[in-house]
């Protein structure tokens, strides 16, 4: 019974949340400089095609019922016209949406499987030559900029040899493009491999140091000392014991890390030409295309904020005293 | 007598006027707008030499940046406010016939909300502008198109700076050369090559690239410029603007002028939609009649000429003009896309009650009758079409594919791969193209376009209303070191509206002009400009600054 209210208002707070950020949006994009129909309207046209295309998009009424009638358009899961493109923008994030969540998700995945294998083993393994080399190299790749990387992958391994393509999601023309299936043909993975080993290279120092730092903490404690007195394998106490504690924290920055990274892969997609959400985000707020961005913005809020729920949830399964203090 | 009273009496109230203001005010600070160096870096780069070059005439100029959602509202819709511009004018095939340029740019019925935002006004200008819009003799056209460009050279309403060369490039070893098409004033990347290309390997697929989107696939909307790459081949139109510029028969296979109003076009016989259904030339009459209702705005200024549009039987549509017109063939025939009745006829019908109209509809299975026929659109991703095999001027490969690839090294990399075999967008700096092609089998094309790159005065504001003022600050500007210094010397300087590309059109005359400081200085000091102790200039003695 606790537990369900607990969720219910956890629930509760997401939907404030989401309210704030559709509301914050709706702002932001109407404060902006510069006409939209700038970017929309062809300039020869007359006075009286640019009123009626105000009428048209409702830019002509006054702020506070653009408002009302963009909330109650948002409940009902109509997130509007693209200027630009004149076409529903669900329809144009619907479109993109999976490469970006496959594009992330296997990135993710990557980082986070070498990160906290790596971090474990860093931690054993502390002061040792090995880690006076590994931290700096890891702390590079965090800082190095993602284009700049994506720029010297794609000069390797596409442009000198050859063995990956240089940018999109399919080979041109493919009709392996078609479909559901699509996300599961060997010309889309070939495709996803230096997009995605960018971001897993630039994702995976967070989880490294963190799993690093946490191993370290695991290992000074009381019961890692009984288990090393009881006689356990070295490979018993690390993994079965040591690890699986440190691996909480970890957990949960991966459920906010898929969050941030959904909307965060703008570079890698322009680098790879990639099809994905970041890039229709840019060139929507270039073009004042406000409902498009508001769309993507909104729709990458609800996956953050979405996430964040998750994480808590994952929480009260794994670490049952977070439940309790509550 | 009298007359000479009056002129004394006028001369004396000079000499008063003048000895009352020794010296004309001071000039004050131009703003010279520019997109910022990131968006537009030869435009950035030009703007500095110039503002450089004006700071030399004793102007005291800065440079003020901003994107160009932000300029275009500015130098758009606030025409008082600015003082000079850098601006464009995009090459377009239609662009080929001098009208456009000639007429909407500067004549004075487009200065208030149209294509002549720098509000130059010249009567004299006007009358032939509109002289040559209706003479339908060609080389008397050339003469006034000529008149034209000399009446624009001794005013400089703009200060023209260069038409850019676009490099495209192609892969020789799948393309055979000779079958890849230069059109005068738009380059390699033109209808004529895509229809024409041969493959020269097993290579069956023509694969394009390009850094914008597609917005609209559809014969009523033109938005951006690679939109129109792609209707051109879906939709036939009567006549095509040939790879010299001037218009030849397409989808019509002859057309007679019965008088100076009314032309008669045949149509081709046997052509049919890419649904199957037969072109008649009811489709052709409902093609031209579409824009001249509400629904269709973006093409009812190319039927606005038209009185009527009949069948005279079943291969014959009888145009008739509302007044001669020399640009009709080009800016309607060679324009309007034909669409097929059966599917337009009930969606125009439907949207008669909407508040929508034809451009924000989209079909989802696009049907014209053009040499390539729609197969799919992904947005963000690529754009397929496939040979039309029925069509008469079929290409002899099997798909038109449009990539959208926004990194441009990486667009070259795919070049040189062969993910891409033709490069029809290219950002990055034309030398590397040209020295990749040293080592790999790849034609790179240079071709000077139509457009062209210019300054704008504001001839609304002073000191730019006095066209003393604008020729001294234009021929202050040395336009080869434009050429070389911000173009990487992919660019000839221009003098003219009308690009050396068209070269029918183009006047070789207005080319002719020095350039140098103290050639400027020698105008200034004749209009009558001086400068202050510091080298500030100043007005002609008398004259005071005044703004709006």
């Amino acid at each position: 019974m606790r537990t369900a209210r607990r969720i219910a208002s956890r629930f509760a707070q997401m939907v404030f949340v989401l309210w704030a950020v559709a509301t914050i949006l709706f702002l932001v994009f109407r404060l902006m400089p510069g006409n939209p129909l700038v970017a929309y309207i062809d300039p020869t046209f007359t006075e009286e095609q640019q009123q009626e295309l105000l009428q048209r998009f409702g830019l002509d009424r006054p702020l506070h019922e653009q408002y009302v009638i963009y909330l109650g358009n948002l409940l009902r899961g109509d997130l509007g016209d693209s200027f630009f493109y004149r076409d529903s923008v669900t329809s144009l994030l619907w479109d993109v949406f999976p490469n970006t969540l496959a594009l992330t998700m296997v990135a993710l995945i990557i980082a986070y499987v070498i990160g906290v294998l790596l971090g474990a083993l860093l931690a054993w393994l502390r002061t040792s030559r090995f880690e006076g080399i590994a931290i700096p190299l890891v702390l590079l790749s965090r800082a190095a900029p993602e284009f700049w990387l994506g720029m010297i992958l794609l000069a390797i391994f596409s442009f000198q040899l050859g063995w990956f393509p240089a940018g999109g999601a399919f080979t041109a023309g493919s009709e392996a493009a078609v479909g559901p299936g699509r996300f599961f043909s060997l010309d889309f993975l070939r495709h996803l491999f230096l997009p995605a080993l960018t971001l897993a290279i630039y994702l995976h120092g967070l989880p490294l140091l963190l799993m690093r730092s946490n191993m370290l903490e695991t290992l000074k404690e009381d019961f890692v000392t009984m288990a090393r007195m009881k006689g356990l394998s070295t490979w018993s106490v690390l993994v079965r014991h040591a690890a699986r504690n440190a691996l909480l924290p970890v957990l949960t920055a991966f459920a906010l890390g898929i969050g941030y990274s959904i909307g965060g892969n703008v570079v890698v997609e322009t680098v790879f030409s990639w099809p994905g959400i970041g890039r229709l985000l840019v060139r929507a707020v270039s073009a004042s295309d406000y409902p498009l961005a508001q769309g993507a913005f909104l729709m990458i809020a609800a996956v953050m904020v979405f996430m964040n729920f998750v994480a808590d949830l994952l929480y009260n399964v794994l670490d049952p005293r977070v439940s309790q203090d509550a | 007598m009298k007359q000479w009273m009056s002129l004394a009496g006028f001369t004396l109230a000079l000499a008063l006027v003048a000895g009352a203001f020794a010296q004309g005010d001071r000039i004050r600070s131009i703003e010279l707008l520019s997109r910022p160096q990131a968006a537009a870096p030869q435009e950035f780069q030009s703007a500095q030499l110039i503002a450089q070059a004006w700071r030399e005439l004793g102007l005291d100029v800065t440079v003020n940046a901003m994107p160009w959602e932000q300029l275009a509202d500015v130098v758009w819709y606030e025409r008082d406010v600015w003082d000079v511009t850098a601006w464009q004018m995009v090459g377009r095939p239609e662009r080929g016939d001098p009208d456009e340029i000639v007429f909407n740019l500067f004549h004075s019925s487009t200065a208030e909300s149209g294509y002549n935002f720098i509000g130059y006004n010249n009567p004299a200008y006007d009358a032939v502008a509109e002289a040559q819009r209706v003479e339908t003799d060609p080389d008397a056209r050339q003469a006034i198109v000529a008149e034209a460009q000399q009446i624009i050279n001794a005013d400089q309403p703009y200060m023209f700076l260069v038409h850019p060369q676009v490099a495209y490039a192609f892969r020789s070893d799948i393309w055979s050369p000779d079958s890849i098409v230069e059109q005068n004033g738009i380059g390699i990347k033109n209808f004529w090559s895509f229809i024409g290309a041969q493959p020269a390997s097993d290579q069956r697929d023509m694969i394009l690239n390009s850094a914008d989107v597609v917005q609209a696939i559809n014969p009523f909307y033109i938005s951006g410029a690679v939109d129109s790459w792609i209707t051109e081949l879906i939709w036939d139109r009567l006549l095509r603007v040939g790879p010299d510029g001037l218009p030849q028969p397409w989808a019509a296979e002859s057309y007679t002028w019965v008088d100076d109003t009314t032309i008669d076009v045949t149509l081709r016989s046997g052509m049919t939609w890419h649904d199957g259904e037969p072109v008649t030339v009811e489709d052709v009459v409902f093609s031209f009649e579409a824009p001249m209702g509400g629904e269709v705005p973006m093409y009812a200024p190319f039927v606005s000429g038209i009185e009527s549009v009949e069948a005279l039987d079943d291969s014959t549509v009888r145009f008739s003009l509302k007044q001669p017109s020399a640009a009709f063939l080009v800016t309607s025939l060679a324009k309007v896309n034909l669409v097929p009745e059966h599917i337009w006829g009930p969606i125009l019908a439907d949207l008669v009650d909407d508040p929508d109209n034809a451009e924000s509809y989209q079909e989802d299975m696009p049907i014209g009758s053009g040499p390539l026929s729609f197969v799919r659109w992904r947005a963000s991703e690529e754009v397929v079409l496939e040979t039309n095999a029925d069509h008469f001027s079929a290409p002899s490969y099997d798909r038109w594919i449009l990539r959208i690839v926004p990194n441009s090294e990486a667009a070259l990399g795919m070049l040189r791969r062969g993910e891409l075999n033709f490069l029809s967008a290219y950002a990055g700096d034309p030398q590397i193209l040209v020295d990749t092609s040293q080592t790999e089998p790849i034609n790179v094309v240079a071709s000077t376009d139509i457009g062209f790159r210019f300054i704008g005065f504001n001839n609304r504001r002073a000191p730019f209303d006095d066209a003393a003022f604008r020729r001294a600050l234009s021929l202050a500007v040395n336009r080869n070191l434009i050429a070389q210094a911000a173009y990487r010397g992919f660019a000839v300087p221009s003098n003219s509206p009308v690009s050396p590309a068209l070269p029918f059109w183009h006047e070789e005359s207005v080319m002719n002009f020095e350039t140098g400081i103290d050639l400027a200085k020698s105008i200034l000091e004749e209009a009558g400009y001086t400068t202050d102790g510091s080298g500030r200039l100043l007005y002609p003695d008398g004259v005071s600054e005044t703004l709006d």
